[in-house]
């Protein structure tokens, strides 16, 4: 009997009684549900911190934890080119997608007829708005407006969550505006065009990319190019997000003595960085320490 | 059976809200393959003589005809003519149970690789008991599948259960089994088909999918002597085929620059066929044996720095690869056999929207009557382009 009842009690604990099941598909998402949605939604997410979110590959697992989700989160214009796919692959019907770049002030957004030629354009503005803390901002409203309509009954509890959150965010805003106004207006080389709303952030001069053109990989007549544009410039650094490969901006480096910063753009995908502020401490430190 | 199968299927449909339209356009893409080859086989006319084919094209179209449905079209060009190689509606979403329809002609679930369209191959070239069994075409037929997610928690298992034409079990022993007379050798007679397949995450990098298959039907309809009594009436008798097929595919991902890929497939093939045994000159006697053959192929390939791979692949079958189709060759020879060596290297400079392939194939044939078999040996240089939007296949 006495077995028995701790086999129930063991089954019971296992269970969730979240009211939202929300899946997200960045990590940084991931971390603003967890936050505003506390112990009442259950979350998961989908592309790791160390995987390029343009090419994530569509594995059943991922339509797995779609299958029973009240909520999907994504980043939106056209980053998550997969999420259609997985979404009809999980069945689930009453799924809600929910676009966090809805209120986004967009940037490079394209003013003429965008193709290939062009490289990997977004033909709707770049994605990659969660590199600007105000954007984060945003992006938080809008996941705490989702969960209070998903499960009205906890709006106090999800708006609570979110001011303290908000509020945190805030500090850390002060606190990075402090930290890399000392490399504002400084020349730095990035390796993909995901940038614009960090360096438009913090007044940082982007000398060029690794990339000939985003997503087309270095060539050797563009490596060339970018290292002349590092001498005329004077710049000290390459930053790149993690999941790219380091041998073009390491070649470069060893001729121009520049130095090439590997940093997550997600969570997870490197020891330690399990939050967004975390990220971004890691990312301002090392652009204010080694420019 | 039939107006079962249909009030069935018109009652499954019903329980679904699907009234919606749109007026979105589909996505449209092209793919064009180009081959070159050198056969290298002793004692060929050709042998040496660098031959190229003439360019094989597939146009898609897809999209979502309202918020539960997609359609796809694929029209190919190969071999200077054109044909429909996939047309059908899949509805994804509103059904009971989570069921997934999908109805027209399309690649049929049986194994994981015949699925995939063949531009997305490591390899060039069907697998041999692709085209032993399902015809060269691979396992491509017309018909409705019903999907079911079964509820495994912590896995991802689905079953799919479908009834098909059945012109690709004809393929594999008759030259043109869309012809209606050559039909009636099978008759009316549906295939039916199943898979259950399931997914494993082993780690962050590394993945599992194992499935088994089977398929059973009417391969034909045959007027069997078995008396050899040729004033005597024959007898009708159908030649019924059982599959049963495995696979599995094995991915170590690391990086979004590197995996390995190891995957195979077999089948097990339970057939009747008919035979001959000639007692005496004009009075054969036929008679149905039951054959039990089998093939597969296995498969490891190596990309690294995310534009680069090789790998190898070895087959083997039942039946010869070429052999003219008849009721005692390919699917229905239990005799002979054929083995397969497949070396290649690719090379993808973006994305995937460019590919170039060399492939060295080898068949080495094995005969039961001690036929020398001549080997063949053929290099090909492929160059495949993707343009528009062609959905990535699945894990």
């Amino acid at each position: 009997m006495k077995k028995l009842l701790i086999s129930i009690l063991m089954i019971a604990s296992s269970l969730s009684f979240a009211n939202v099941k929300a899946v997200t598909t960045l990590t940084i998402i991931y971390d603003l549900v967890k936050n505003i949605g506390k112990d009442k939604v259950e979350v998961d997410y989908l592309c790791r911190g160390n995987q390029d979110p343009h090419f994530l590959e569509v594995m059943p697992s991922y339509m797995l934890k779609l299958r029973n989700a009240d909520l999907v989160f994504e980043i939106g214009l056209d980053l998550e080119k997969w999420l259609p796919q997985l979404i009809d692959g999980s069945r689930n019907n009453n799924i809600q997608i929910v676009d966090l770049s809805q209120d986004i002030e967009k940037k490079e957004v394209p003013s003429a007829k965008m193709d290939a030629r062009y490289g990997d354009v977004h033909p709707y503005g770049n994605p990659h708005y969660y590199l600007d803390p105000l954007d984060v901002k945003i992006m938080a409203k809008e996941v705490y407006d989702a969960l209070a309509t998903q499960d009205p009954e906890n709006t106090s509890y999800y708006e609570k969550n979110y001011n303290n959150y908000v509020k945190l965010l805030d500090a850390k805003i002060i606190e990075w505006n402090n930290k890399m106004a000392k490399v504002k207006d400084k020349p730095i080389v990035f390796f993909h065009a995901s940038w614009i709303y960090f360096t438009d952030q913090y007044g940082i001069k982007v000398v060029g990319f690794v990339e000939p053109k985003p997503g087309i990989p270095p060539t050797p007549s563009h490596n060339a190019d970018v290292i002349n544009l590092i001498k005329k410039s004077g710049a000290k650094i390459i930053v790149m997000e993690n999941y790219y490969s380091d041998a073009a901006p390491n070649q470069i480096s060893q001729i121009t003595g520049v130095k090439v910063l590997k940093v997550p753009v997600g969570l997870f995908g490197t020891e330690g960085i399990d939050s967004y502020f975390k990220m971004m401490d890691y990312i301002v430190d090392q652009i204010v320490s080694n420019t | 059976m039939y107006i079962y199968l249909i009030v069935t299927f018109l009652l499954f449909i019903s329980f679904s809200n699907i009234n919606a339209q749109s007026n979105v356009n589909p996505d449209i893409s092209l793919i064009g393959t180009f081959n070159s080859t050198m056969d290298f086989t002793k004692g060929s006319p050709e042998k040496g003589k660098l031959n190229f084919e003439m360019p094989e094209m597939e146009l898609f179209v897809d999209g979502y005809l309202n918020p539960y449905a997609r359609a796809t079209g694929n029209i190919a060009y190969e071999e200077g003519e054109f044909s429909v190689e996939e047309l059908y509606a899949n509805i994804v979403r509103g059904l009971p149970l989570d069921a997934q329809i999908k109805a027209g002609k399309y690649l049929v679930g049986f194994g994981q690789l015949n699925i995939v369209h063949p531009h997305a191959w490591v390899f060039v070239g069907r697998p041999l008991f692709h085209q032993i069994y399902f015809g060269p075409e691979g396992f491509n037929d017309i018909g409705f599948n019903f999907s079911f997610i079964l509820p495994t928690e912590t896995f991802y298992t689905n079953l799919d259960l479908g009834i098909f034409k059945g012109d690709a079990i004809g393929n594999s022993e008759l030259e043109e089994p869309s012809q209606e007379e050559i039909a009636d050798h099978r008759g009316r007679s549906p295939i039916f088909v199943g898979r259950l397949g399931t997914f494993f995450s082993l780690s962050d990098y590394s993945n599992l999918g194992i499935g088994l298959d089977g398929s059973y039907g009417v391969h034909a309809k045959m007027d069997i002597n078995s008396t050899g009594d040729t004033t005597s009436s024959f007898t009708n008798k159908s030649l019924n085929y059982t599959y049963v097929g495995l696979d599995f595919k094995y991915k170590y991902r690391p990086d979004d620059y590197t995996a390995l890929t190891i995957q195979g497939e077999g089948i097990f093939n339970h057939r009747d066929v008919m035979r001959d045994d000639n007692f005496g000159i004009n009075s054969p006697v036929q008679e149905i044996k039951t054959i039990k053959t089998y093939g597969g192929f296995i498969s490891i390939d190596y990309l690294f720095d995310k534009t680069y791979d090789f790998g190898l692949k070895y087959d083997l079958t039942n039946g010869i690869i070429g052999d003219e189709p008849g009721y005692n060759t390919l699917s229905n020879d239990d005799q002979n056999s054929t083995q397969g060596l497949t070396a290649w290297f690719g090379y993808y400079p973006i994305e995937h929207t460019l590919a170039f392939r060399l492939n060295v194939g080898n068949l080495f044939y094995h005969y039961a009557d001690g036929t020398p078999g001549d080997n063949s040996t053929l290099v090909t240089l492929q160059m495949i382009f993707s343009l528009g939007p062609h959905k990535a296949h699945p894990f």
